[in-house]
């Protein structure tokens, strides 16, 4: 799995002179950052898996699928944190007959339709706007961002140590139309929304 | 179910009831019990699968999210059910995930999960479920349950299911007492009732009706077999008792036909025993043994039948009547005289049997009946219809002599009788047989002697005739030669007396085998005087021939003075003294005294007194059997050195002269011959003296007729010596002529004297001849047999005189006168 994860790397010079020298600093520092970077992407594989797990614990009315046989999409909005992941996790995978997508987007328009919004860090300041546009839509959004249940998210990740929880917003998921299974609602972390003075 | 047969019936009735109903609740317990374990098993596999199930999809969203608290917390709800003692979570990959133990036990889980399956293993269930999430397998879910609950639900069971058998059982033993009455008591009272008949053989009793079912019709048919039972009892009985009785008949005839068998086969025994006897009294031996022992009985003894004195004698009596005969004076040799009761009637010939001799009137009878005896059979032994014998069986036991019995011992008696017959005649016929072979001993003995005697007659008759001239010659010389010298005269007489003792031992030879008497001349012997004599005689004999042996004799005389004469011819007596003496001097080989002892016996009344010689010795002596028989001819000790007729010869002399010898003896003391002569009437002897005196008639014409010329001689010379005229002729046929010659010239011979044997015509013939031509002339005979002819009576006709060779001239005068009666007066 490993391997077949690419990360962008910085650009390779063409200077032959300092290459060999240039490739053992590169070297040290890239094992630096491939460690950091590993870190990074086993949480988000596990995430990824999450992803495709809350969907099979959750029930969509069948008004949010234009048909009986459309793919549940999972719209990933911002920065995707996932790269390969998350559509090798889904990859060939059914749930209740209908196949999975991963659709994405900066603009929350552009996943309006979308049955699952993962919301990635770099929207931390669009947040409201978000939950403003996929409310009463039924729409699941997760984020990883902190206190993102609380201010009307569906799902939020948080680290429990090494470990991955989440945490459920009920209100939230039951205002949008969707079932959640007690299942999961007994795994994750349940929270209430904030007043809506102080949602940011 | 042999160990059911022994068993009374109305505990085998409950017993099988009992069986039955424990049999049939045990397999519905069984059954049951196998059924509820095989559904609780099942049931617990169901069950455990379903909670494993609800498990797996309380636990799968915490697999698939990774929460091992919360999939601990879900198996933790596991703590309700008693009998999961713990569970196991598998992620995808086969690692456990959550585990879960109750509490106080630690489980071993199965590090990968298995295949998916429910099993009971090592006494626990495991059950390997799949967990699953939208058709997708997440993670194995395992569980272990225990069988705890099994086995209690088993006990109980087991608990229950007894239980449940004893009540019942109970109930069972309550119920079969109550159902079993109307089957077992009919057959007990059956059952009784056999008892009941078996024990007291009374076939009469019944057993009362039962009804009409299959009892009812067995008592039925008991009761039908019961009278046929009886019938045929009854029957039985009559034919046992018929029976019984038949067998008791034969059995006595049995025991009888036994007792007559061991009788007849003790008959054959006694039988044969004597068969090979010979005398009386071990025949009798033998019978009287035998019966005691084996018939027995316990008085038994033989008597033998004296007629004349009308008495028995008892003659044998058996070993043990031994003591019972001390005790009625009734042993061997005791007479028994024959009263009126069953002895007389016995001796008649008839067997006699007194059962019971107690009260019997008569001596004999009652003399048993003293010893203790009370029955008694006396059986005669009758040898051709005579009796001689009885024989006499007694027992102590009245009444007890069957008749069997008394016909054995007639029977016997009569065997035992001709034994005894034929015995005797057996004896009889050895002794006549020793009697023949004595007789002819003694026969031949005397042919032998005859043989012997003809030869010495032979031999006498030459010596008398070669002795004749001498004594004829010697005589006359004597007599009629006055001038004779002293000297010759005593030669003469001399010669006389030798020619007198030859002339006596030829005699005595001759003498020696003459067995008839001789005609004796008797003479008054002198027995001192002769003792003295035969003492010399016998010198060698008793004082040589032993000397020469170094054994010494003593001779002893002891001679009564004033003995008188006896009448006896001389040399006879002599030879029996002679003959003692050397008896005695045989019978003392180691030496002794003899003793020769005459002496006068006390007179007797009415008789002559007897002159008593005595020889007695110091030797050996003789036996009893010896002393009896030693005067019999033959009859020896000596073995082949005695002829055995010494004695017997000196016995034959003795009973000549009237004499008696008797014999005292003492084995190793000596033996006294005692001989007792009568004396001699001197008045007899004087008148036979006074016959001695006669005229010698002279000049005869005398006619010698002899075949020896010095005979003739001799006879012509004395003759013509006394004045007598003298012919001679020599030989027979010469003498006839010469006087049939002289009868013719008228000159005929007054006497003829002729010698008896001559060659072709011998003295008889010369004498029938004379006599036949002149019957009135008197003819002597001259015979070297004369004293043998006399003795035998063989005169011979036409014979006058007998004169012996040698003739002595004094015989020959009295002869010559004795024949001419009519000259002399």
């Amino acid at each position: 799995m490993i391997e077949n994860i690419s990360y962008p790397g910085p650009s390779r010079s063409p200077m032959r002179r300092y290459m060999t020298w240039l490739c053992a600093v590169a070297v040290l520092f890239i094992g630096a950052l491939r460690v950091q970077a590993e870190a990074a992407d086993t949480e988000h594989q596990v995430k990824a898996a999450f992803l495709f797990n809350f969907a099979q614990f959750i029930d969509w009315p069948p008004s949010a699928f234009t048909n009986t046989n459309a793919p549940i999409c999972i719209g990933i909005l911002g920065a995707d944190p996932f790269g390969e992941s998350l559509d090798e996790t889904v990859r060939d995978e059914t749930i209740h007959g209908r196949t999975l997508v991963v659709r994405r987007s900066r603009k929350i328009e552009d996943l309006k339709d979308c049955q699952m919004i993962f919301v990635c860090r770099s929207e931390k300041k669009n947040l409201d706007e978000i939950f403003a546009a996929v409310k009463g839509k039924p729409v699941l959004t997760v984020g990883e961002t902190e206190g993102f249940a609380e201010r009307g998210g569906g799902i939020n990740f948080y680290r429990d140590g090494n470990k991955v929880r989440f945490e459920i917003n009920p209100a939230v998921t039951r205002q949008n139309g969707l079932r959640v299974s007690s299942e999961l609602l007994s795994l994750g972390r349940i929270v209430k929304s904030e007043t809506k003075g102080k949602s940011e | 179910m042999s160990w059911l047969r022994d068993i009374p019936l109305k505990r085998k009735l409950t017993l099988v009831i009992l069986l039955t109903c424990s049999s049939a609740l045990l397999c519905a317990c069984v059954v049951l019990g196998g059924y509820q374990m095989i559904d609780f098993r099942k049931n617990m596999k169901r069950d455990t699968v379903v909670l494993a199930d609800v498990l797996a999809k309380n636990v799968r969203a915490a697999l698939t999210f990774e929460d091992e608290n919360a999939a601990h917390e879900t198996l933790l709800a596991l703590q309700s059910e008693p009998n999961v003692s713990g569970a196991c979570l598998y992620d995808i990959d086969g690692n456990p995930f959550a585990e879960y133990s109750r509490s106080g036990e630690t489980i071993q889980f199965p590090e990968k999960p298995e295949p998916d399956n429910t099993r009971f293993r090592d006494g626990h269930l495991r059950i390997f479920r799949p967990v699953n999430l939208n058709t997708k397998r997440v993670g194995t879910l395992y569980i272990q349950a225990e069988l705890q609950g099994l086995h209690n639900r088993l006990i109980l069971f087991i608990g229950i299911a007894i239980l449940v058998l004893l009540a019942s059982c109970l109930v069972a033993i309550l119920v079969a007492s109550r159902l079993r009455r109307p089957i077992v008591e009919p057959i007990l009272g059956l059952t009784e009732t056999a008892r009941e008949i078996a024990d007291r053989k009374d076939y009469s009793i019944r057993v009362p009706s039962q009804g009409r079912n299959e009892i009812g019709l067995l008592t039925d048919a008991f009761n039908q077999l019961l009278n046929s039972i009886e019938e045929r009892n009854s029957a039985l009985r009559g034919a046992n008792a018929a029976l019984l009785q038949e067998v008791t008949e034969r059995k006595g005839a049995e025991n009888r036909v036994i007792a007559q068998l061991a009788r007849l086969e003790m008959l054959h025994r006694i039988t044969r025993a004597i068969g090979e006897r010979q005398d009386l009294q071990s025949i009798f031996q033998v019978v009287i043994r035998t019966l005691e022992e084996h018939l027995p009985i316990d008085f038994c003894c033989v008597c033998v039948y004296e007629p004349a004195a009308n008495q028995l004698i008892v003659t044998s009596v058996g070993i043990r009547s031994e003591a019972t005969a001390m005790e009625l004076a009734m042993t061997e040799q005791v007479r028994v005289a024959i009263d009126q009761n069953g002895l007389s009637r016995c001796v008649r010939g008839n067997l006699v049997y007194e059962p019971d001799i107690v009260d019997s009137q008569f001596p004999f009878p009652q003399r048993l009946a003293r010893g203790g005896l009370r029955a008694l059979v006396a059986a005669p032994l009758l040898v051709e219809s005579q009796v001689f014998g009885v024989l006499i069986a007694a027992r102590r036991q009245p009444e007890s002599f069957s008749s069997g019995e008394c016909e054995f011992l007639r029977q016997l008696s009569e065997h035992v009788a001709l034994a005894a017959h034929q015995s005797q005649l057996h004896m009889a016929l050895q002794q006549a047989y020793d009697d023949l072979r004595q007789t002819q001993q003694a026969i031949m003995q005397q042919e032998r002697l005859r043989a012997l005697g003809q030869m010495a007659s032979g031999i006498a008759h030459d010596i008398n005739n070669a002795i004749s001239p001498v004594a004829l010659y010697t005589e006359s010389l004597l007599e009629t030669e006055p001038n004779l010298s002293q000297r010759a005269r005593e030669y003469l007489t001399t010669i006389q007396s030798a020619i007198e003792d030859v002339s006596h031992t030829v005699a005595r030879m001759r003498e020696f085998y003459r067995q008839r008497e001789t005609q004796l001349t008797l003479t008054p012997v002198q027995l001192n005087q002769m003792l003295n004599q035969v003492v010399d005689l016998s010198r060698a004999r008793w004082s040589d021939m032993p000397q020469q042996r170094g054994i010494n004799i003593n001779i002893k005389t002891e001679l009564a003075e004033n003995l008188p004469v006896v009448m006896g011819v001389e040399s006879e007596i002599r030879e029996a003294l002679v003959n003692l003496i050397f008896n005695s001097v045989d019978a003392m080989p180691q030496g002794g005294t003899l003793t020769l002892r005459t002496r006068v016996s006390e007179p007797v009344p009415a008789g002559t007194p007897l002159v008593i010689v005595e020889v007695e010795d110091t030797g050996v002596g003789m036996d009893e059997d010896t002393r009896r028989r030693c005067l019999e001819p033959f009859f020896t000790t000596k073995g082949e050195r005695g002829t055995g007729l010494g004695l017997a010869m000196v016995y034959g002399i003795i009973r000549r002269h009237g004499a008696e010898i008797e014999i005292d003896s003492v084995i190793g003391k000596g033996t006294t011959m005692r001989i007792s002569f009568p004396a001699a009437d001197l008045a007899k002897s004087n008148a036979a003296a006074v016959n001695t005196t006669f005229t010698v008639p002279t000049r005869l014409r005398v006619l010698v007729v002899d075949d020896d010329p010095l005979l003739i001689k001799s006879l012509r010379d004395i003759l013509e010596t006394d004045g007598h005229l003298v012919v001679t002729a020599n030989g027979g046929q010469a003498g006839i002529e010469a006087f049939s010659a002289a009868l013719e010239r008228k000159e005929p011979f007054a006497v003829v004297l002729t010698d008896l044997g001559m060659p072709y015509v011998d003295g008889r013939q010369v004498a029938a001849a004379i006599k036949a031509a002149s019957a009135w002339t008197p003819v002597i005979l001259l015979t070297g047999w004369g004293q043998r002819l006399v003795a035998e009576g063989d005169v011979p006709p036409n014979v006058d005189r007998v004169l012996n060779k040698p003739p002595k001239l004094r015989d020959l005068r009295e002869a010559l006168a004795q024949v001419m009666p009519t000259l002399n007066s």
